[in-house]
């Protein structure tokens, strides 16, 4: 028997004990790895943000926001313009238009025609709308879309009797894009099918949403219709809700002419070459576009907020895995301090029959070692459990306050149909939501670094727990032994 | 073999100062078994704690095969304890979570013995206690007091010590099995040469060894 074997044994000599110490050093072990990946996992959301939003600003006609407001469309000189706007690195063009369903847009003008002309320019079901499609809208107007879509009961004028609004039903959004990535400049993520390829005017390409695709029964490869021309579906895509998974991408040059709106963007996605350059780009946009004819918003406010929430997160888990290890060092060293005093008479014994001092400091150190490693086993299993809920409660526990801001500024006020508004409009979910919605789902995972700072902490443990009662062996003198004899 | 040259050991104790062994001079030649009688409390552990290197001696010296153990440094008196020495103590002081093989092992693994010839070692001095084979393997706290004895012993004899010093060796055991130990340990004396000094109050002891001494008010005579 060597002396590891004889640490591991006496580890176990108390076998309560140390199943209660092994317990005890889980759980500080576990938190504090849980906090570990924790505080990886929301620096590498932090990265991710930056890199996503941060260096975005997104360019609007003025007084227009998520299919409210007015202005004059944007132009492709615009683009132009913005692209050579110092520190710009690339600009998304996009134009966004609502489809109404053919069948439903030509029953309803027929209603209209019927009531003697009672539509004032905006027939039957297609409010604001720009053109017809054969698809069929996979939403339900539901209440909130006939409250927000209809005026109710308009007077008539040329009978003086009163005449109903036809039923609003959901338009469907074209996006016309001039690459694979949608209006907020972010890549569309597929379910089938390949990204668009064709962005010539006459392309019949097109993408679809999920929900939309299932109620029109579509595959890749089917086809519709928008206006006069068939299109056919290369891609499904899923954007991740029910609202974007109603609508299609196009590409723009065929969108500006299926609609008739040659040269004309409902927004713009600028890339800005750095962070640190998004609120002097900001301005500089503003001044060549013009204040009166542009709003240009910087996806950063939010993101600020975001980091801002997600530092507090970064900073309290930090401190958390250091108390934690701490605590975790602490229940070692006391526990050794404990085990040492004990066994001072075995100490004497050791030696008195020849055992170094450093024989006998490693023997306790291994002991100390073995609960340790035996807790960071239990404490890596009460990680992979824990690390996903402490974070959600962390993260969600610091943007409590934020939210309350994001509800009226990331809403979707008038996105159920938003009659009366031409011209289209741009939903800028990327750029312009709210905190909690960049901060999304954290994911943790364990990688090579966490694996690494993990094993310097618990090293860091096992040396607390191991130096004390290393250095109070030393301290034993062998005539322990003879006392009481 | 050992001389022991005017040794004194003294501490404080409030305003008193107490020296339990007050100038002891004395020496033992090679192969001797000798025994040193008093009273309880009359510093016999002391003297044996001294000579073992297990504490310091206030003054005098103390010379094992002409070494002054007295003035080496710990790391030396470290491997005295190791290589010259074995203790056999009242209360055997065996390692409890340990087989009896097992800690005869110790001190040999100590001094860098390698397994098997640890192994191989201990199990002949455990036979040469007369511990039947059964016994290596059982836990020392399952022994009895004179097995365990018999293991301390053979603990003691691990590294072939030139010197054996035993603290009350048959204080926790019967009248029969105290007279084994205390033949198995006359036998060492005269079969191997191994020096051993015996503390006890056990005149009956004391009488089956080649010398006697008493140590009473710190000062010690010779029968």
């Amino acid at each position: 028997m060597g002396v590891v074997s004889r640490s591991v044994g006496n580890a176990f000599r108390n076998k309560v004990r140390s199943g209660a110490v092994v317990v005890i050093l889980a759980v500080a072990i576990g938190l504090a790895l849980a906090m570990l990946v924790a505080n990886q996992a929301v620096g590498a959301k932090v990265d991710s943000l930056k890199a996503s939003v941060g260096n975005t600003l997104m360019v609007n006609p003025a007084g227009s926001r998520g299919g409210l407001g007015g202005g004059n469309p944007l132009t492709t000189a615009d683009a132009t313009k913005a692209a050579a706007v110092a520190h710009v690195t690339g600009v998304n063009e996009a134009l966004t238009v609502r489809l109404a369903n053919a069948a439903a847009d030509s029953a309803s003008a027929g209603s209209a025609s019927g009531n003697g002309g009672a539509d004032r320019g905006s027939r039957g079901g297609r409010f604001g709308t720009s053109g017809t499609t054969s698809l069929v809208s996979a939403v339900d107007p539901g209440v909130l879309g006939q409250r927000n879509n209809s005026n109710g009961s308009s007077p008539d004028g040329g009978s003086g009797s009163t005449t109903t609004r036809p039923a609003f039903s959901i338009p469907i959004q074209a996006t016309g894009v001039s690459t694979s990535a949608t209006a907020a400049g972010t890549a569309i993520k597929l379910t089938g099918g390949s990204q668009l390829t064709d962005f010539a005017a006459n392309s019949t390409q097109a993408l679809v949403g999920s929900t939309l695709a299932t109620k029109n029964s579509l595959k890749v490869g089917s086809t519709f219709t928008v206006q006069s021309r068939t299109m056919k579906v290369t891609g499904i895509f899923d954007a991740g809700d029910a609202f974007d998974n109603n609508g299609i991408y196009l590409p723009l040059a065929a969108t500006q002419t299926l609609v008739d709106q040659a040269g004309q963007l409902s927004s713009l996605n600028v890339v800005v070459d750095s962070i640190e350059n998004v609120s002097s780009t900001q301005a500089a946009l503003t001044s060549a576009l013009g204040a009166s004819n542009v709003d240009v918003t910087a996806g950063s406010n939010n993101l600020q907020a975001a980091i801002t929430s997600l530092g507090s997160v970064q900073n309290i888990s930090l401190i958390a895995f250091i108390a934690s290890l701490v605590t975790a060092g602490l229940i070692v060293l006391l526990i050794m301090i404990m085990v040492v005093r004990e066994r001072r008479r075995e100490i004497g014994v050791l030696k008195a029959i020849g055992a170094s001092n450093r024989t006998i400091g490693l023997q306790f150190v291994i002991e100390a070692m073995v609960l340790v490693v035996l807790g960071s086993v239990v404490g890596a299993a009460v990680a992979a459990f824990s690390s996903n809920p402490i974070v959600s409660a962390l993260v969600a526990g610091n943007t409590t306050s934020t939210n309350a801001a994001v509800g009226r500024f990331g809403g979707r006020g008038g996105l159920g149909g938003g009659g009366g508004f031409s011209g289209g409009f741009t939903r800028t979910r990327g750029a312009f939501a709210g905190a909690s919605q960049l901060i999304g789902t954290i994911s943790t995972s364990v990688g090579w670094q966490t694996l690494v700072l993990g094993a310097v902490g618990i090293l860091a443990i096992a040396a607390i727990g191991a130096l004390i009662p290393a250095l109070l062996t030393a301290k034993v003198r062998p005539i322990e032994v003879l006392r009481g004899e | 073999m050992l001389n022991v040259k005017d040794v004194v050991k003294s501490f404080n104790s409030g305003d008193r100062t107490i020296k339990p062994v007050n100038g002891v001079s004395f020496s033992l030649e090679q192969g001797t078994f000798a025994a040193i009688l008093g009273k309880s409390g009359s510093g016999k552990s002391t003297l044996l704690s001294l000579l073992g290197a297990l504490d310091k001696a206030t003054s005098g010296d103390v010379f094992v095969d002409e070494v002054n153990i007295s003035t080496l440094p710990d790391r030396k008196l470290t491997a005295y304890r190791r290589d010259d020495i074995g203790f056999v103590f009242q209360s055997y002081n065996l390692i409890p979570n340990l087989s009896a093989k097992e800690n005869v092992m110790l001190p040999m693994e100590f001094a860098g013995v390698s397994h098997a010839e640890r192994s191989k070692r201990a199990g002949a001095l455990l036979n040469q206690v007369e511990l039947g084979e059964e016994m290596h393997g059982r836990l020392a706290n399952r022994l009895s007091g004179g097995m365990q004895q018999r293991v301390a012993i053979a603990r003691a004899l691990a590294n072939n010590p030139k010197l054996i010093l035993a603290d009350e060796p048959t204080g926790n055991l019967d009248d029969e099995t105290g007279e084994l130990i205390i033949a198995l340990l006359r036998q060492l004396a005269h079969e191997k040469k191994t020096t051993i000094l015996v503390v006890t109050h056990d005149h009956a002891l004391a009488a089956q060894t080649d010398r006697k001494f008493r140590l009473a008010h710190g000062k010690l005579t010779e029968d």
